[in-house]
C-alpha cells in the first residue's frame, strides 16, 4: 500500500485500487454524516422517553425556523408570528380530530387547506406592509388569534388548551411511540430542510437573495416581486401549519397559551440566533443545542431558569456568528496533518 | 344610556391616562433613539422589585426606598441595557432584540427566583384608600390618583421637552442625528439621556399602582404590549400621537367592556391597532420625531 498526498487529499494506492480521503472536513459530505448523527441519536438515548421527547420538540422546534429562514429571505422581512400558522394547524387537527374523530393523516388535507388559505389571504401583507411595519403586523396576528381563543372559549377551550387528539402512532407499546414519533418529526425536518435548501440553491433562492438585498432593483431588473413574495410567504406558511399540525397530534393536546404567545416566537427567535442567522443548518444546530441545554441545566435546581437566559445572551455576546459560524470559520482549519498544505 | 356613556367617558379618562404613563417611556425610546425597546417590561419589573428588596432586605423607609430604588433605575437602564447592549448593538437590530429579550427574561427569573408570588409583595404607596363615586361610576381612589399623576408626568415630560434647552437638542436628535450632529449635539449622551428619561414614567407608574395591581414577577411583558399596541397607534416615537392613541385605546377598551363582553377588550385593541397598521402604518400621529 502507499499513500500519496495530493493538494487536499490523501490517496491510497492499495495495489490496483486507488482510495481517496479528503482531509479537509468541509469537504466531507457533511450534510449526509450530520443527517446520519442525527438518525443514531435516538437509539443512543432510546431507553430514556423524556429525552426522546426533548428531540422530538426540537425538531419541531427547527420545523418553524427552517421555512422562517427562507421566508425573511424571499419576503424581504422580518416575519415576528409564525406561531400563527402552527396555531392554524394545530387548532385546525385538534377540532376536527376531536369534534369529528378524524385521523392525524386525514387532517393533514385540511391543515395544507387551511395554511394555504390563510397564507394566501395575508399575503398581500408583504406588499403592503414595509419593514418594521410588516414585523408589527406579524406581532400582533398571533395575540389576536390568541384573544379569539379566550372569547370563544368554548369552541378553542383558550384557558385549558383542547385535549383528546388523536396520537400520530399507536403501537402496543408507549416506547416504540417514543421513537417512532421522533423519527416522524426528524423526518419532516429533514424534508423541510431539504426542500428548503435545494429552493436557496436555486434559481428561487436568488430571487429571494436579490429581493432580500434591494426590491426596488430586483423589480427593475425584471424581477415579478410580488408574484415571488406571495409564493414564498404562501408555501412557508403551508409548512409552519404542517409543524403545527405535528405538534397537536404528537403532544395529544394544543393550547393557544402555549404556542400563541410571545416566549415561543422569542425560543425560534433565539434558536435562529444562537444557530447562526442566515444559517440553514444554523437552525438545526440551534434548535437542539437550546432544546439539550434547557434540559441539563435542570440539574441545577430552581436556579436554572435564571442561568439558562444568562448562558444564551453570554454566547450571544461571544459568538455573533452563532454555533454554526464556528464550524463554518474554524472547522477547516484544523485539518490535522494538512497544516502546512495549505500554506504551500 | 346617560349613565352608561358616563361610567364609559370616565373609564376613558381612567384607562386612557393609565396607558399613557405606561407608554410615555416607550415612545420616548422609540422617538429619540428608533429602536424597539423589547426589554421595556423589565422596568417596570425592577421599579417594584428594587424597592420591596430595599425595605425588605435593608429596612429602607418608604421615602428612602423611593429614591434608592431611582438610582438602582438609572444604575440599571445604564450599565445593563444602554452602554452594554443598546449602544453596542444599535445598528444591528436583531441581535439588538435577541439581547433585550434575554436581559428581560434574566430579570423577570431572578425576580421569581427570590421573591416569588408566594413572598407576597406590596408596596405600601396607597395614597388614599377606598373608591369613590362619580355620577353612576365607582372607581379606586387609587386609581383616579394614578391617572392624575400620569397627566402630571406628561405634562412635565412635554415642558421638559418643549421648553429646557436639553429638551431641544432631545427633539432635535429625534428629527435628524446628522443635523443635531452638525450642531453640536452629543448624540451618545442624547440617547443614554433618552434611555434614562424612559425609565421614569414606567417607574412613577408601578409606585403609583402598585397597590391596586397583582404584583407577579411575569407583570412585565402584558404592559409592554400595552406600551407598543399604543405607540403603534400614536406612530412609533411621538408623543403627541400616544397622547392621543392611549386615550383612543382607553375610550375602546371601556366601551367595548361596557357595552359588549368585558372578554373583548383586549381583542377590540389588537383589532383596531391591526386594521390602523394595514391602512394607515405611519399612526395618528403625521411627524416622525419625537413632537
Amino acid at each position: 500500500m502507499r499513500i500519496e498526498h495530493k493538494r487536499a487529499r490523501l490517496v491510497f494506492h492499495i495495489k490496483d485500487l486507488k482510495l481517496e480521503w479528503t482531509i479537509e472536513p468541509r469537504y466531507w459530505r457533511n450534510p449526509l454524516i450530520g443527517v446520519a448523527g442525527l438518525a443514531l441519536l435516538p437509539l443512543v438515548i432510546m431507553s430514556k422517553p423524556d429525552y426522546l421527547t426533548l428531540l422530538t420538540t426540537a425538531n419541531i422546534y427547527a420545523a418553524v425556523a427552517i421555512p422562517l429562514a427562507w421566508q425573511m429571505a424571499g419576503i424581504g422581512r422580518m416575519n415576528f408570528g409564525p406561531q400563527f400558522f402552527v396555531g392554524i394547524g394545530g387548532f385546525t387537527a385538534a377540532l376536527l380530530s376531536i369534534h369529528w374523530g378524524w385521523g392525524p393523516w386525514q387532517t393533514l388535507g385540511i391543515v395544507i387547506l387551511l395554511g394555504l388559505g390563510f397564507g394566501l389571504i395575508l399575503s398581500p401583507l408583504t406588499t403592503i406592509a414595509k419593514g418594521l411595519y410588516f414585523s408589527l403586523i406579524t406581532l400582533i396576528l398571533p395575540l389576536i388569534f390568541l384573544e379569539f381563543t379566550y372569547v370563544y372559549t368554548d369552541i378553542f377551550k383558550g384557558e385549558t388548551g383542547l385535549s383528546g387528539i388523536a396520537h400520530l402512532v399507536h403501537f402496543g407499546k408507549i416506547r416504540t411511540n417514543y421513537i417512532v414519533s421522533c423519527y416522524l418529526s426528524m423526518g419532516l425536518m429533514l424534508i423541510f430542510l431539504y426542500v428548503v435548501d435545494k429552493i436557496l440553491r436555486s434559481r428561487i433562492g436568488l430571487y429571494a437573495a436579490a429581493i432580500n438585498d434591494d426590491e426596488d432593483v430586483a423589480e427593475t431588473c425584471g424581477l415579478n416581486i410580488n408574484g415571488w413574495k406571495v409564493l414564498c410567504f404562501t408555501i412557508t406558511s403551508v409548512m409552519i401549519a404542517v409543524t403545527g399540525w405535528f405538534a397537536a397530534h404528537y403532544y395529544g393536546t394544543f393550547a393557544g397559551v402555549t404556542y400563541l404567545q410571545l416566549p415561543f416566537m422569542v425560543k425560534i427567535l433565539l434558536i435562529v440566533m444562537i444557530g447562526g442567522r442566515g444559517e440553514l443548518y444554523g437552525a438545526i444546530v440551534g434548535a437542539y443545542f437550546v432544546a439539550f441545554l434547557e434540559q441539563a441545566l435542570t440539574i441545577l435546581g430552581p436556579i436554572h431558569y435564571i442561568v439558562f437566559p444568562l448562558v444564551l445572551l453570554a454566547l450571544l455576546f461571544t459568538l455573533p456568528e452563532g454555533l454554526y459560524g464556528i464550524y463554518r470559520r474554524h472547522k477547516y482549519r484544523e485539518y490535522y496533518p494538512t497544516m502546512r498544505v495549505r500554506k504551500r | 344610556m346617560v349613565d352608561t356613556i358616563q361610567i364609559i367617558l370616565v373609564y376613558t379618562f381612567v384607562l386612557g391616562s393609565l396607558y399613557l404613563l405606561i407608554s410615555l417611556g416607550f415612545s420616548i425610546v422609540c422617538g429619540v433613539l428608533r429602536v424597539f425597546h423589547l426589554g421595556y417590561g423589565v422596568t417596570f419589573i425592577v421599579a417594584v422589585y428594587a424597592m420591596w428588596m430595599l425595605m425588605k432586605e435593608f429596612h429602607f423607609g418608604l421615602v428612602s426606598a423611593m429614591i434608592g430604588m431611582f438610582i438602582i433605575q438609572t444604575l440599571f437602564t445604564l450599565g445593563i441595557i444602554y452602554f452594554p447592549v443598546v449602544k453596542r448593538y444599535i445598528e444591528q437590530e436583531e441581535l439588538l432584540l435577541t439581547s433585550l429579550i434575554l436581559i428581560s427574561l434574566i430579570v423577570e427569573e431572578s425576580a421569581n427566583f427570590f421573591y416569588p408570588v408566594t413572598a407576597g409583595v406590596n408596596i405600601p404607596t396607597t395614597i388614599l384608600p377606598g373608591a369613590m363615586k362619580i355620577g353612576k361610576a365607582s372607581i379606586p381612589i387609587q386609581m383616579l390618583i394614578a391617572s392624575a399623576v400620569a397627566v402630571v408626568t406628561t405634562a412635565a415630560f412635554v415642558l421638559f421637552l418643549l421648553k429646557s434647552r436639553r429638551g431641544l437638542v432631545i427633539r432635535a436628535v429625534s428629527q435628524d442625528i446628522e443635523s443635531a450632529q452638525l450642531m453640536g449635539a452629543n448624540v451618545g449622551r442624547v440617547y443614554a439621556l433618552a434611555m434614562v428619561l424612559s425609565a421614569i414614567p414606567p417607574t412613577i407608574c408601578m409606585l403609583v399602582i402598585a397597590p391596586i395591581w397583582s404584583i407577579e414577577p411575569s407583570l412585565g411583558l402584558p404592559l409592554m404590549m400595552t406600551a407598543i399596541l399604543v405607540a403603534i397607534l400614536g406612530g412609533l416615537g411621538n408623543i403627541r400621537g400616544s397622547m392621543m392613541a392611549s386615550y383612543i385605546v382607553g375610550f375602546l377598551s371601556s366601551s367595548v367592556a361596557f357595552l359588549f363582553n368585558p372578554r373583548m377588550m383586549g381583542l377590540a385593541t389588537l383589532i383596531t391597532v391591526f386594521i390602523v397598521l394595514i391602512f394607515r402604518p405611519e399612526g395618528i400621529a403625521k411627524s416622525e420625531s419625537l413632537w
